[in-house]
Order: structure tokens, then C-alpha cells, then sequence
């Protein structure tokens, strides 16, 4: 039933969607000169939320790796506990921690150190700072997972054998830890490219994303073809994504079984 | 030499992971004290605390009627998500085997997709037969969201069920509906309680889809948001708050009874 449910609700829209009057809007897609720059725009703010997520990310899971299981218990409500509570409350708590009367900025002005409030929302920075926050923990916790599946004596015997605690970390620890690394990258990019509510929030109106385009086309200007096509290109790209992250996947899988081979 | 380097490397580590679990949690603390500020403007810190916006909020008509809403969805929404769910869960566990990796993704899906292709999808579904801005509707897209983690936690639990035990029992005279109230359940019972967090979690929580369908009914997340575009005031703080307290205690629940931290979207 709840196969019928899904499926029942998605095809027509589909159908609707794809059945625009021509490709003009696909067209538009590359060439109106604003979609393509915006589409290139959530991009980015997809690949520094995803390099935000990993660089923060991948010592939590180190950490968690090393804690003993009382505290792996804590510090896994702590990583998840972003997850349960709600977004829109996250973001309105942001909004007074980086808000120019917000913590930082008023701290920092009580301190004496600025005159001027930081500009810290309402940019780039504002939105990343948000998303990050909403998605670390989709890379924590598969990082996790893989980190666990090591086994420890790899490690022992890499730094017995004279690697320093680097060395040891990029050959050993950082290869072996890629299926989970790949898997909380695309899920983080995926995620982050149909983000709306954090750029609207924390942006303001100076970051617009693919999903905002979309949402004003219908909410505003009824132009459902338009944003049937936009979605369909998101959804498109989406899919690359996807299937680049499978092969990844594969190529790793295969390359561990040559090496367990020799 | 050596020695000490391993503790450079732990000490980076340590260091590193306890300033993101700060970032992590700090923000939710600065909005848990502001919105208890007793003052007309938001600032920092309060001059003044009392309980005086979340009486606002349980006054106001509108907040109140948000609330409302938001309620009623979610708890309707998270006994048919339950249904729908372990229903589904069990038809991929039992199923036949032929088309049920292509089911199951089917059915978890949404989870991938992007919610404003979805949002979009389902307004242009529930408007022609004017489901939009009604609760049935926001029950309907909340459904889409919630049936796929029941789908998870359930079908994780069955994943560790021996069948052996249901066959067992019914060859000791047990119905095969007794064998499942007596038997099934019981083992799957901490998947279904997981998925139920997860739902009502979810519905409470759910934006895009719900702005796409809400032109005069708002849930929390939407009014919110629209109180925002004009100002931010104490009271979105205080409804925050209240909001973060209310997920916080469920999620407590969940990995305090449920054993469940890893059952997320991943």
C-alpha cells in the first residue's frame, strides 16, 4: 500500500511535468544568461557545504572511533541529535548567534576588538554555516561506520613499522575509510543541492538557489513548465551524481579485491 | 619521539572533534536562553527573563492555531505512516523476490529526492481536487515523507527476525494472526517505535512540501518562516524553543529506548 501510495501520487506529476510544450525551457535552462549562473551557484554552495562537512566531520568520527562505549553513546546522540530536531528552529537559532545583534557580534564588539558588526548572514558564508550544521552528521555517521569496520592492528603494524602518525593516518586509516567517505559525500551534495529554506533564511536575498528558482516559478508566477524543466535538470544532475558515486564505489571495491588478491 | 607525536595526532583530534560538537550544539543553547527573554526585542544576553513569550504564543491566535495544525498532522500522519509502513516492510521482507530492489527504492525514494521537485509534484497532484491547504492534504505529503523511514526502521528490525520463530509457532496450532500479534510484533516492536519518532519528528518538522500546499492553513515550520520575512521576534524564539524541547525529548526517547542512533536517511 504504501508502494501504491508513492507511486500513485508520483507518475502523474511526472507526466505532467515532462509533457512541456517543447524543449524551449530546457533550453532556457543554458541560455537566459540567470538559470545556468544560479544553477552554477548552488553548485558551489554544495561543494564548500560538502568540504565544510567532511573537514569538520572527519575528526568526529576519529574521535568517536576511539572513544570508549559509554561515550560513543554520548557523543552519537550528540551527531544525530541535529537530525531529530528541526531545521527551520536551527536556522532561527543561527540567525541569533551570527546576526549583526547576534552572540558573536556583540561579543566581539563588547570586547572592544570591531566597530563594525561582522557581515556573517545574509552571504554565502551565513548559508554554508547553516547547511553544514543541518548535514554534518550524514558524514559522520557512515564515515563512522567504515572507521569501525578497520581493523586497528593495520595501523599498529604500519606505525611499528616506523610511519609516523601522518603517514599512518593518509595510507592506512584515510584510504581504507573511503566507501564511507564517498557515501556521506554524495548523500551531503545531494542533499544540499535542492536546499531552500537555509538560503532563504540565512541569505536572505542575496543567495538564490536552483530550489528557490523553482519554488517562486510556481508559487509566484504559475509558470509550471518552467519549473517542471528546471526541476527535471536538477533531478538529471542529481542522478549523475549518483551514478558517478556507484562507479566510485565499484572502482573501490574492485581495487581492494586486487590488493586482498596479491 | 614517537610517543609524543601519537599524542599531537590524538591531542588535533580531540581538540578538532570537541569544537564541532560545540558548533553542533551551542546555537540550539543561545536560542533556548533568548526565548525565555522578557524583553520586547530580541538582544544578547536578555536583560530580563520570564516566561512571557511562550504565554504570548499560547495566546495568539495565530501561533495557537499553527500549533493546532502542526499537531493534528503529525498525529495522524504517524499512526498511518506506522500502518502503511510495516505493511510495506513486511511485503519487501515476504515478498517475492523479483522487483523488490526496484520497490524498495521506489518507496524510500523521497528520501533522496530533492522536497521542492517533490512539493511541486504533489501541488500540482492535490490542486485540481482541491486537497491543497487542507489537513487531509498535508497528511497526504507527510505520509510520502514519513512511510519511507518505517519502511527502514521496521525492515531493519525484521532483518535480524528468524522466521523459525513464527514458524515454530504455528505449527504449535498458533493462527497466522496470532503467530504475528504474539511473535512478529514483539521482536519488530522497537522498529515501529523508532519509525514513530521518526514520523512525527519528520511531520512536525516538514517545510518545502507543506509551503507548496499552504496558502491560509500553516503549520509551525510555515508560520515561522512567514513571521520571519517581518521580524525576528521573541516570539519565533519562543515557538523555537518550544519546538526544540519537544524533538529533543522524542529523539531522547529514541536513543534511550529505542537502541536506534543509526537509522537515519543514510
Amino acid at each position: 500500500m504504501g508502494v501504491l501510495l508513492t507511486d500513485s501520487v508520483r507518475p502523474p506529476a511526472e507526466a505532467g511535468q515532462t509533457a512541456g510544450p517543447s524543449l524551449a525551457y530546457y533550453q532556457a535552462f543554458w541560455t537566459d544568461g540567470v538559470t545556468f549562473s544560479i544553477f552554477l551557484s548552488t553548485v558551489w554552495i554544495s561543494v564548500l557545504v560538502t568540504v565544510a562537512c567532511v573537514v569538520l566531520g572527519y575528526p568526529v568520527a576519529l574521535f568517536m572511533r576511539r572513544a570508549g562505549p559509554r561515550m560513543r553513546i554520548v557523543l552519537l546522540a550528540l551527531v544525530v541529535s541535529p537530525l531529530l530536531t528541526s531545521v527551520i528552529v536551527r536556522n532561527v537559532a543561527w540567525l541569533l548567534v551570527l546576526g549583526h545583534e547576534g552572540l558573536i557580534n556583540t561579543t566581539l564588539r563588547a570586547l572592544g576588538i570591531i566597530d563594525q558588526p561582522l557581515p556573517l548572514l545574509y552571504n554565502t558564508f551565513g548559508v554554508v554555516v547553516g547547511v553544514t550544521h543541518v548535514y554534518l552528521s550524514f558524514v559522520v555517521l557512515p564515515l563512522f561506520a567504515s572507521l569501525l569496520a578497520i581493523d586497528p592492528s593495520l595501523e599498529e603494524n604500519a606505525a611499528s613499522l616506523g610511519a609516523s602518525p601522518w603517514r599512518v593516518f593518509a595510507h592506512v586509516t584515510l584510504p581504507l575509510s573511503l566507501p564511507g567517505l564517498v557515501a556521506g559525500v554524495t548523500l551531503v551534495f545531494i542533499l544540499s543541492m535542492g536546499i531552500y529554506l537555509t538560503p532563504v533564511i540565512m541569505g536572505g536575498s542575496f543567495v538564490t538557489t536552483l530550489a528557490m528558482t523553482i519554488t517562486d516559478l510556481v508559487r509566484n508566477q504559475y509558470d509550471w513548465a518552467r519549473a517542471a524543466a528546471f526541476s527535471v535538470m536538477l533531478l538529471a544532475f542529481i542522478g549523475a551524481v549518483l551514478v558517478l558515486s556507484y562507479a566510485a564505489t565499484r572502482q573501490l571495491t574492485k581495487a581492494r579485491g586486487k590488493e586482498a588478491a596479491l | 619521539m614517537k610517543e609524543s607525536r601519537e599524542g599531537k595526532k590524538g591531542a588535533f583530534v580531540t581538540i578538532t572533534a570537541c569544537v564541532v560538537l560545540f558548533f553542533l550544539v551551542v546555537p540550539q543553547i543561545i536560542l533556548l536562553i533568548q526565548s525565555f527573554t522578557a524583553e520586547d526585542y530580541l538582544m544578547f544576553p536578555p536583560q530580563a527573563f520570564g516566561i512571557r513569550w511562550y504565554a504570548f504564543i499560547f495566546t495568539d491566535p495565530e501561533w495557537r492555531e499553527a500549533l493546532g495544525t502542526s499537531l493534528i498532522v503529525a498525529s495522524i500522519s504517524t499512526p498511518v505512516a506506522l500502518l502503511l509502513g510495516t505493511m510495506a516492510a513486511l511485503a519487501l521482507d515476504r515478498g517475492p523476490p523479483a522487483g523488490r530492489k526496484f520497490l524498495r527504492g521506489a518507496l524510500l525514494s523521497p528520501m533522496l529526492l530533492p522536497h521542492v521537485v517533490l512539493g511541486m509534484a504533489l501541488y500540482r497532484v492535490l490542486l485540481p481536487i482541491r486537497l491543497d491547504d487542507t489537513i487531509p492534504g498535508f497528511v497526504g505529503a507527510h505520509l510520502l515523507l514519513c512511510v519511507p523511514y518505517v519502511v527502514v526502521t521496521v525492515g531493519a528490525s525484521l532483518e535480524s527476525f528468524d522466521r523459525r520463530f513464527e514458524e515454530a509457532a504455528q505449527s504449535l496450532g498458533a493462527s497466522p494472526f496470532s503467530a504475528f500479534v504474539h511473535i512478529v510484533l514483539p521482536i519488530i516492536r522497537p522498529g515501529i517505535f523508532a519509525g514513530a519518532i521518526f514520523s512525527f519528528i519528520t511531520s512536525f518538522d516538514e517545510f518545502i512540501v507543506t509551503y507548496f500546499l499552504a496558502t491560509r492553513n500553516f503549520t509551525i515550520p510555515i508560520k515561522i518562516f512567514s513571521s520571519l520575512s517581518y521580524q525576528l521576534e521573541p516570539s519565533i524564539a519562543a515557538v523555537s524553543g518550544l519546538t526544540l524541547v519537544l524533538t529533543a525529548v522524542l529523539s531522547g526517547l529514541l536513543i534511550t529506548r529505542g537502541g536506534y542512533g543509526r537509522t537515519g536517511q543514510a
